[in-house]
């Protein structure tokens, strides 16, 4: 009956996509059916580089919503190369089913692929399991990705992709006991690989929740409560700083900003 | 008949409310009796998130209607949709299989004649489509958007005014 995923403990009265496409949505009748495919566009996307070719991709993973005869997703690449889109065919069973509101939609890229975290149509269709969901810049393909084996998801209400350090990492937060475990891949792409390097509390301040941004070069992390506070944890999962950023909580959105020098090419030095 | 305190567990609604149950109806919510079961003593009361005491009520009268075996008999009638949507999320939490059964197809059935418009609020849903996507679908299946006992769209109510 249910997924893998708990996502128990909902104060913010979210409704859980997956309880709609799976329960819900297949006890109607066809023509409501029909109707209800305009209710929402679930999309993922992303954008990256794919070297072999040189080119710059956007990649789009979207459906409607609607069962029809299981769930099949469009997968679409845009390529700057060929300045057209482009639809990939095959069998996508993948809907983006959000740990929150307000995750993100947008891959994470790393290691020539964009990462989504998403839930799969499980064979029977009367249930859905959870995987990352990868998409190969040079191979042009979709592939999948188990979550860690010992992945606790009844515990967690939050979770989401990230770098932690040169690490392609999942952060997880459980709301219930206060505490933030961070989980790295040792080796890209081996999964034997998954561990979880971190375990920390974040009773320490009055604030709920902590999402993880960005990590340090000394093996800091650094985010934010959600509402206006940006903290700072260290490798040992110790709070060493904290930082409100506004006095209307809600209003900011967080993300980082990497600088970075670019050579413009010149027709002639000038001595 | 008397129980012995054994055979109760105290669940506490998120109001604050105390009910003590048998550990039968325990038993039809799973996610309690994985707390049950990871506690290594016995534990006194099992608090449970986003269930309040209206939901409790609910429960113990489908209980006690389904251990009568008259389940068909429950109604959530009275229930506004808003009610019965709050209520499912609280079943659903506690992971209980048959009263989600029945709950997830009454919110079908209420949604069943509904516009778009309205299913969207229901379930908190952003309309993710350009204007051309959604009327590019909406001519495809035209038919669906059509009959005396199907809400209007909003946009359809302003149109014939």
């Amino acid at each position: 009956m249910m997924n893998s995923l708990g996502r128990r403990g909902m104060e913010e009265k979210y409704f859980p996509h997956d309880l709609i496409i799976i329960q819900i949505l297949p006890r109607l009748p066809v023509k409501s059916l029909l109707r209800f495919k305009c209710v929402h566009k679930s999309y993922l996307y992303g954008f990256g580089y794919d070297q072999f070719r040189d080119d710059y991709l956007v990649v789009s993973v979207s459906n409607d919503m609607t069962i029809n005869y299981g769930v099949n997703s469009q997968l679409e690449v845009f390529s700057l190369q060929d300045n057209t889109w482009r639809e990939i065919e095959g069998n996508f069973p993948y809907f983006s089913n959000t740990w929150t509101d307000d995750s993100p939609r947008v891959g994470l890229l790393f290691g020539g692929d964009i990462h989504w975290l998403v839930a799969k149509m499980a064979p029977g269709e009367d249930s859905s399991d959870d995987v990352i969901l990868t998409f190969d810049l040079m191979e042009r393909k979709l592939l999948e990705m188990p979550y860690p084996d010992d992945f606790d998801f009844v515990l967690y209400d939050n979770c989401a992709l990230w770098v932690f350090g040169e690490f392609f990492s999942l952060w997880v937060s459980d709301h219930v006991n206060c505490s933030v475990e961070i989980w790295v891949m040792k080796e890209y792409k081996v999964h034997s690989s998954w561990t979880k390097t971190l375990d920390f509390s974040i009773e320490g301040l009055s604030t709920w929740y902590f999402y993880p941004i960005c990590s340090t070069k000394t093996g800091d992390i650094v985010g934010t409560d959600g509402e206006n506070v940006l903290q700072k944890y260290n490798g040992q999962g110790q709070l060493i700083e904290h930082e409100s950023y506004s006095e209307d909580p809600l209003d900011f959105l967080v993300t980082l900003y990497t600088e970075s020098l670019l050579l413009l090419p010149v027709d002639n030095m000038q001595v | 008949m008397a129980s012995s305190s054994s055979n109760l567990i105290s669940l506490k609604t998120s109001d604050g409310t105390v009910f003590k149950v048998e550990r039968a109806l325990a038993k039809t919510m799973k996610t309690v009796q994985a707390i049950i079961e990871e506690a290594d003593a016995n534990i006194y009361m099992i608090p449970i998130h986003n269930v309040f005491s209206h939901h409790m009520d609910m429960i113990i009268d489908y209980y006690k209607l389904s251990v009568a075996g008259k389940s068909k008999e429950f109604s959530v009638e009275k229930l506004d949709n808003d009610e019965l949507k709050d209520f499912l999320l609280a079943v659903h939490y506690l992971n209980m299989e048959d009263l989600f059964e029945v709950l997830t197809q009454a919110v079908a059935d209420r949604l069943e004649k509904k516009s778009v418009g309205y299913v969207r609020k229901y379930f908190g849903i952003e309309n993710d489509f350009t204007p051309e996507e959604y009327a590019a679908i909406r001519k495809k299946n035209d038919w669906a958007f059509k009959g005396d006992d199907i809400e209007p769209e909003e946009d359809e109510e302003k149109q014939e005014e």
